[in-house]
């Protein structure tokens, strides 16, 4: 192991190398080129679903949905529960890199990722990303007095940094063609200025052990502008204005490899680089309807049938209209139900629909199977090939101390196809254009002075990633990891010379569906407060 | 004359205004979509804040309530937020127990 190792996470949210390869053949991402030339390359395997809550998450733990407590943008109130509430960080129930390279005394830099707030307090700085709001901001930064730092940074502007779920409802259901530009831009601004807080970071504070940042501009350039993006997709003759979409989408990347470049410049030749993706990516025209395909086969019932309308617009999964199904499905007669689009998943109401009495585990296993046998069957009218593949129980995705508030069956839809969680007249609807949209297999870079060079290996799995960080930093890993460090990663031997060393895990609690998890300081300092408030004697 | 409970929210959101776009003071008659244009998402994230200052609160039922209301009704003002905070603070023994 060198000395004073450093790691630097790269996360390149939804990359692939389907674009990332041509990119780098054709001299448009050169610095990127030239890490994985003297490095190693894999595909690397997702979660189930390939999505950016749960598959950073288990990026960050090492471990899958089931032992890490994450499934979705959205989390079932408690097990069985059909309303909703937003993921937090409270749901993430076992130690993630960030904390265990802080038991270590390892100084931690963590930038734009999900599921980061309320922020963990760590030995050194995070600020999160996903889904917070730029107006509280300032709530998700840790230390406290780190937002007011940023602050004062030349470009600083919270509004361009957090990204929410109106920015998100814009890249998977589409904007006007007059707002593709200024879209494209924002992602490439967003990215600088996380490039400029990680610069400060690293610079004007004690330079981290551990650097981590996370872009998510190719994710969202990769849903909406996917036909201007991979080469092999663009349109054969463009007209001025696609032409226009295809320079600007490559000078995101252009400068999106600047960037990397910059900061692997600015952590130094000592440092173990791994670039990842949560998920990987591809081309997308279809729409499955599952909530009227459920319709469809006697699962479920719209609310007030008379008045409900079929969603006539084009095509759209329906983000905005993410656990509205508690006021738009009878309940009476419900007995199955897809409450996101995006967690590829079908829930099974826990009571006898129209009763308070619980439906038995046996008629629950039942109707989990009829689902399943029908899902198998279900064909895509445009190609005549299977709709829905990688069809899985609650029991074999998600195994686990929380699996109860995972969906009972979860699928990938054939060939990228999106989900949409509203009513329509077909089951499945065909969009105009391509857009593009999750795939399991994402990326992996790993560069370092320990690493082989020159080398691509068989895929990786994203549990793997927080293995090979801890090993990296020279941090004990913990026994009950999912993923172990990939040995390929190194020149033959290597993990014997030098092997990894374990600790034995920290004990989880299971996920009993609360939102806020306080810690016994943590409770401490609310009862000081309900105390100054008046509220305890 | 504000109640203490009163003063500390206000105290936090003006705190937490001076970020954003609004140059007026939050007072308890401010609405906070309609004056402070907040979205959902901004509400949901200051439930899982004030949680975190009070303790565990029903937060997704009471906005779920709010979501159920006709679109031209669902607003509220920092006095009702405040008061669902006082409803449903636990009661705690000077021990912790939260």
């Amino acid at each position: 192991m060198s000395d004073d190792p450093r790691v630097l996470i790269l996360g390149l949210d939804g990359a692939t190398f389907t674009v990332l390869e041509p990119f780098m053949r054709s001299g448009l991402m050169p610095n990127l080129a030239k890490l994985t030339q003297g490095g190693v390359r894999a595909d690397l395997r997702s979660t189930m679903p390939p999505l950016t809550p749960p598959a950073w998450t288990t990026l960050m733990t090492g471990k899958r949905p089931g032992h890490h407590g994450v499934f979705d943008f959205f989390q079932k109130e408690a097990p069985g529960s059909e309303y909703y509430r937003l993921s937090t960080s409270n749901d993430i129930k076992t130690p993630t890199i960030w904390s265990l390279a802080s038991d270590y005394d390892k100084k931690v830099i963590s930038l734009n990722f999900p599921v980061m707030f309320p922020a963990p307090q760590v030995n050194g700085s995070v600020v999160p990303g996903g889904w917070m709001p730029w107006r509280q901001l300032r709530l998700g930064c840790y230390p406290p007095g780190l937002f007011d730092r940023l602050k004062e940074l030349p470009s600083f502007d919270p509004k361009e940094l957090s990204l929410d779920m109106e920015l998100e409802a814009k890249a998977i259901d589409g904007c006007p063609d007059d707002e593709y530009e200024e879209w494209i831009e924002l992602h490439a601004r967003r990215e600088a200025r996380w490039i400029e807080i990680l610069t400060y970071l690293m610079t004007s504070e004690e330079p981290a052990d551990l650097v981590a940042v996370m872009f998510d501009g190719t994710d969202k350039l990769q849903h909406l502008c996917w036909r201007f993006i991979d080469p092999a997709s663009r349109p054969a003759e463009p007209t001025e204005w696609e032409q226009r979409m295809i320079d600007l989408c490559e000078g995101y990347y252009s400068k999106l490899d600047a960037m990397l470049g910059d900061i692997i410049e600015l952590c130094g030749p000592n440092t173990t680089t791994v670039v990842a993706s949560d998920h990987g990516f591809g081309p997308t025209w279809d729409m499955f309807y599952v909530n009227t395909w459920l319709e469809r086969e006697g699962f479920l019932v719209w609310a007030d049938e008379s008045s409900a309308t079929a969603d006539d617009s084009a095509p759209r999964v329906g983000f905005d209209a993410m656990t509205r199904h508690i006021t738009e499905l009878d309940w009476s007669k419900t007995v199955a139900y897809a409450a996101t689009p995006s967690s590829q998943g079908i829930n099974v109401v826990e009571k006898l629909p129209g009763t308070d009495e619980p439906m038995t585990a046996e008629r629950r296993a039942e109707i989990q199977a009829e689902i399943i046998a029908r899902l198998e069957q279900v064909e895509n009218p445009f190609t005549g090939s299977k709709m829905v593949t990688d069809i899985v129980t609650r029991d074999e995705a998600f195994s686990g101390p929380h699996e109860l508030i995972a969906p009972d069956v979860s699928f990938m839809p054939a060939d990228g196809a999106a989900i949409s969680i509203l009513r329509s007249d077909d089951v499945v609807r065909r969009r105009e254009l391509a857009n593009g949209n999750h795939r399991f297999e994402g990326i992996f870079i790993c560069n370092g002075p320990d690493t082989r060079s020159g080398v691509i290996i068989d895929q990786v799995s994203i549990t793997q990633i927080a293995a090979l960080v801890l090993y990296s930093l020279g941090v004990p890993i913990p026994t009950d990891l999912d993923g172990d460090v990939p040995a390929e990663v190194f020149p033959p031997g290597h993990l014997d010379q030098v092997p990894p060393q374990f600790v034995e895990p920290v004990a989880t609690v299971a996920t009993n569906g609360s939102d806020i998890d306080l810690d016994a300081d943590e409770e401490d300092m609310v009862v000081a407060r309900l105390r100054a408030l008046g509220y305890v004697e | 004359m504000n109640t203490p409970l009163q003063g500390d929210v206000l105290e936090l959101l003006n705190e937490m205004a001076e970020d954003w776009e609004y140059e007026g003071e939050i007072e308890l008659e401010t609405f906070f979509i309609a004056d402070l244009e907040l979205e959902s998402l901004d509400l949901v994230v200051l439930g899982t804040a004030l949680q975190e200052r009070y303790g565990k609160l029903p937060f997704s039922e009471f906005l779920a309530e709010l979501g159920e209301k006709p679109v031209d009704e669902r607003d509220l003002t920092a006095a009702q937020l405040i008061e669902f905070i006082r409803i449903n603070i636990k009661p705690v023994s000077a021990g912790g127990a939260l």
